[in-house]
């Protein structure tokens, strides 16, 4: 696979008079999926929670010094606590890159290789062009999620056994609540992903360089979570998305603390209707 | 024009709706007005409160600690902390506290009594089960603030004026406010302690200690959820985990490291939890002091630490009065000298002979009780 395929998959659109839109998504499905930064950064996703895995089934049993996630005492023999665990560490830096990243190539990339005309030039009409945009950034916040979900319980059940799924609360559950529990955290998960992408999307529309996407929406994410560690800024904390982040752990409680997850999901779908709304309005006001 | 003026309202609408969903949210719970409650007398309240038979309830406590302790790398104080309580008056009882992204969960159910800490993956059985409730007390003294209430309201009403303060709302149910101001008497740097009593339980909500020339509390518990209903049994069962370190406690050191007297501030559990001996009490009520002897490795974790933040290798007695003087001021009151350290809530003291007295009282009164032992 050579990096000429985007702009190739961007002409043959041209020819298309009027497009049903599941062809549409499934075009962009392609088009996202076939670029091989996408496929390294997911396998990328795919691995840690495989290395955190091994590495912790080889430090010795007992618990770490200082410097550690606690959490990860418990997911040295809890198959429960490693997918949740890698979710809760990639939240903080790489699961963000690889949407922002899509975000970036969806709408700037395109206007930058010039194949986003293309799109318009088609009848597809700009809420349409946004509909199937978000839809490809939001399937890639999914498998990503969904990766580390996966191999992460995968690894914890190789090394521990169907029988070591215990919780921080000390409770062991059965396979399927585990299982329960995992996919509650992949979807939670991406809907933080979504919220970012919304937000993401929204700049990308503004701007011809995918870069400046990364370096804004992850300069954010990195900025908010500074600001959550004072505590004199608590006002300004409820505003932040990342704030709510460390509520993942709370699904390897018994039984699950709902409260902060809860609250995750509505900031999520607050920033996700300003995201959104922000990067309709300006595809629709933008000339070309 | 039209599709820019359809994008400009997409964006209104869009942008306002989702602050103002963040707004929402960051509205104080509880803000509402105080509710209408039929009239009660102070001391009825209080009977009616220290007499409550809890309930069977769900609840989530939040507590906060603002007692503006100097944080010594090592001791791992008084950090804010949540905590789940299930308690069913048939089954058994349950709390979970949380610190980060660990958890101290305590069952006492009809099959005995387990303590689980996951931050070392350890279980501990407790064959008596009297003991586990005392242990859920002291390590959730201010997790739970129904008995924390109690036991506050029970220990200081000999010692203060009691006045109800209106009403209250208090995870999301009506209460009355229950006010216990110290008597003129009482030499103390705390101006009162208030507790949020439910008006339909008459189960205290929450605890606020308030200091002199503030109006924050320097401590507060309180439930932020609170459903009264029955629970389901499996919460009171308890089966070790695999590969859990599993023991069982023995009855007589389990006592032993109970402290008899726990002050709200979970900073002297610890510190009695690693004297591994009881405080000597002086005085009652507000003004209450607890003396005792400072073991001689007791700061070697936090020494050690500040040891190696430093790079330099200072013998252990330098290294303690490093530490003493970098959060203490250096005091010479009569007889005794030594390094006190004040908070918003209290005082404390430790003496170049080694001995240590703390209290919600200024210096005097803790020179006082350390000249009478």
């Amino acid at each position: 696979m050579t990096m000429t395929t985007a702009p190739v998959t961007g002409e043959w659109r041209l020819t298309k008079a009027r497009v049903a839109l599941p062809r549409l998504l499934w075009a962009e499905l392609r088009w996202i999926f076939r670029r091989p930064r996408t496929l390294v950064v997911l396998g990328l996703l795919a691995v840690i929670p495989v290395i955190i895995g091994i590495a912790l089934s080889f430090a010795d049993g007992g618990p770490t010094g200082d410097a550690d996630p606690p959490v990860f005492v418990t997911a040295a023999s809890s198959a429960l606590a490693l997918p949740i665990g890698a979710l809760t560490v990639l939240l903080g830096l790489l699961l963000p890159l690889t949407v922002t990243k899509a975000a970036g190539d969806a709408l700037a990339g395109e206007q930058a290789n010039g194949t986003l005309r293309g799109w318009l030039l088609a009848p597809v009409g700009k809420g349409r062009l946004l509909l199937v945009k978000a839809f490809g950034v939001a399937v890639v916040g999914l498998v990503a999620a969904g990766l580390v979900g996966t191999t992460g319980f995968l690894t914890g059940l190789i090394s521990n056994g169907t029988d070591g799924l215990f919780t921080l609360s000390g409770t062991t559950l059965p396979l399927l609540d585990a299982l329960g529990r995992v996919a509650i955290a992949v979807g939670w998960v991406t809907v933080q992903l979504w919220a970012l992408g919304a937000v993401a999307l929204a700049i990308s529309a503004c701007t011809e360089h995918p870069m400046l996407v990364l370096a804004t929406v992850l300069g954010g994410v990195i900025v908010s979570q500074v600001l959550l560690v004072f505590e004199s800024l608590d006002w300004l904390h409820p505003f932040l998305l990342p704030a709510s982040w460390d509520a993942l752990i709370n699904l390897v409680r018994d039984p699950i603390w709902w409260d902060g997850l809860g609250e995750g999901v509505l900031r999520a779908a607050c920033y996700l209707a300003i995201g959104l709304s922000l990067a309709y309005a300006r595809l629709v006001t933008s000339d070309g | 024009m039209q599709p820019r003026t359809k994008g400009i309202a997409a964006a209104a609408t869009g942008t306002t709706v989702g602050l103002a969903g963040l707004l929402i949210m960051a509205m104080p719970a509880d803000a509402g007005l105080e509710p209408e409650l039929p009239e009660l007398s102070a001391t009825e309240l209080v009977e009616a409160a220290l007499s409550a038979e809890a309930p069977s309830f769900e609840g989530t406590v939040a507590v906060n600690n603002e007692l503006g302790l100097p944080a010594l790398p090592g001791l791992g104080l008084a950090d804010a902390e949540s905590a789940r309580v299930y308690h069913d008056s048939d089954k058994g009882a349950r709390i979970s506290l949380q610190r980060g992204s660990t958890e101290f969960t305590a069952v006492h159910g009809p099959d005995g009594a387990w303590t689980y800490d996951s931050s070392a993956n350890t279980a501990t059985r407790y064959p008596h089960a009297d003991q586990v409730r005392d242990l859920t007390r002291q390590r959730g003294e201010f997790s739970d603030p129904a008995s924390a209430a109690a036991e506050i309201i029970d220990v200081l009403s000999e010692s203060s004026t009691i006045t109800i303060d209106g009403t209250a709302r208090v995870a999301d149910r009506d209460a009355y406010e229950l006010v216990l101001t110290p008597k003129p008497s009482e030499r103390t740097l705390l101006r009162e302690v208030t507790v949020a009593i439910d008006a339909a339980t008459k189960l205290p909500l929450r605890v606020e200690v308030m200091p002199n020339g503030s109006p924050e509390p320097v401590v507060s518990a309180g439930f932020t959820e609170f459903a009264v209903g029955a629970q389901p049994d499996e919460l009171f069962e308890f089966t070790p985990p695999k590969d859990a370190d599993v023991s069982t406690a023995d009855p007589d050191k389990a006592r032993e490291a109970l402290p008899k007297h726990a002050d709200p501030a979970q900073a002297l559990d610890d510190v009695g939890e690693a004297l591994g001996e009881p405080l000597a009490v002086t005085g009652s009520g507000w003004d209450t002091v607890l003396t005792g002897t400072v073991p001689e490795d007791a700061f070697a974790g936090a020494a050690e630490h500040l040891n190696e933040l430093s790079g330099r290798n200072s013998a252990p007695e330098n290294a303690t009065m490093n530490l003493l003087s970098r959060f203490g001021e250096r005091f010479t009151d009569g007889e005794v000298s030594g390094f006190e350290f004040t908070t918003r809530a209290g005082t404390g003291v430790v003496t170049d002979d080694g001995r240590f007295a703390v209290g919600a009282v200024p210096r005097q009164v803790l020179i006082e009780a350390l000249e009478q032992q």
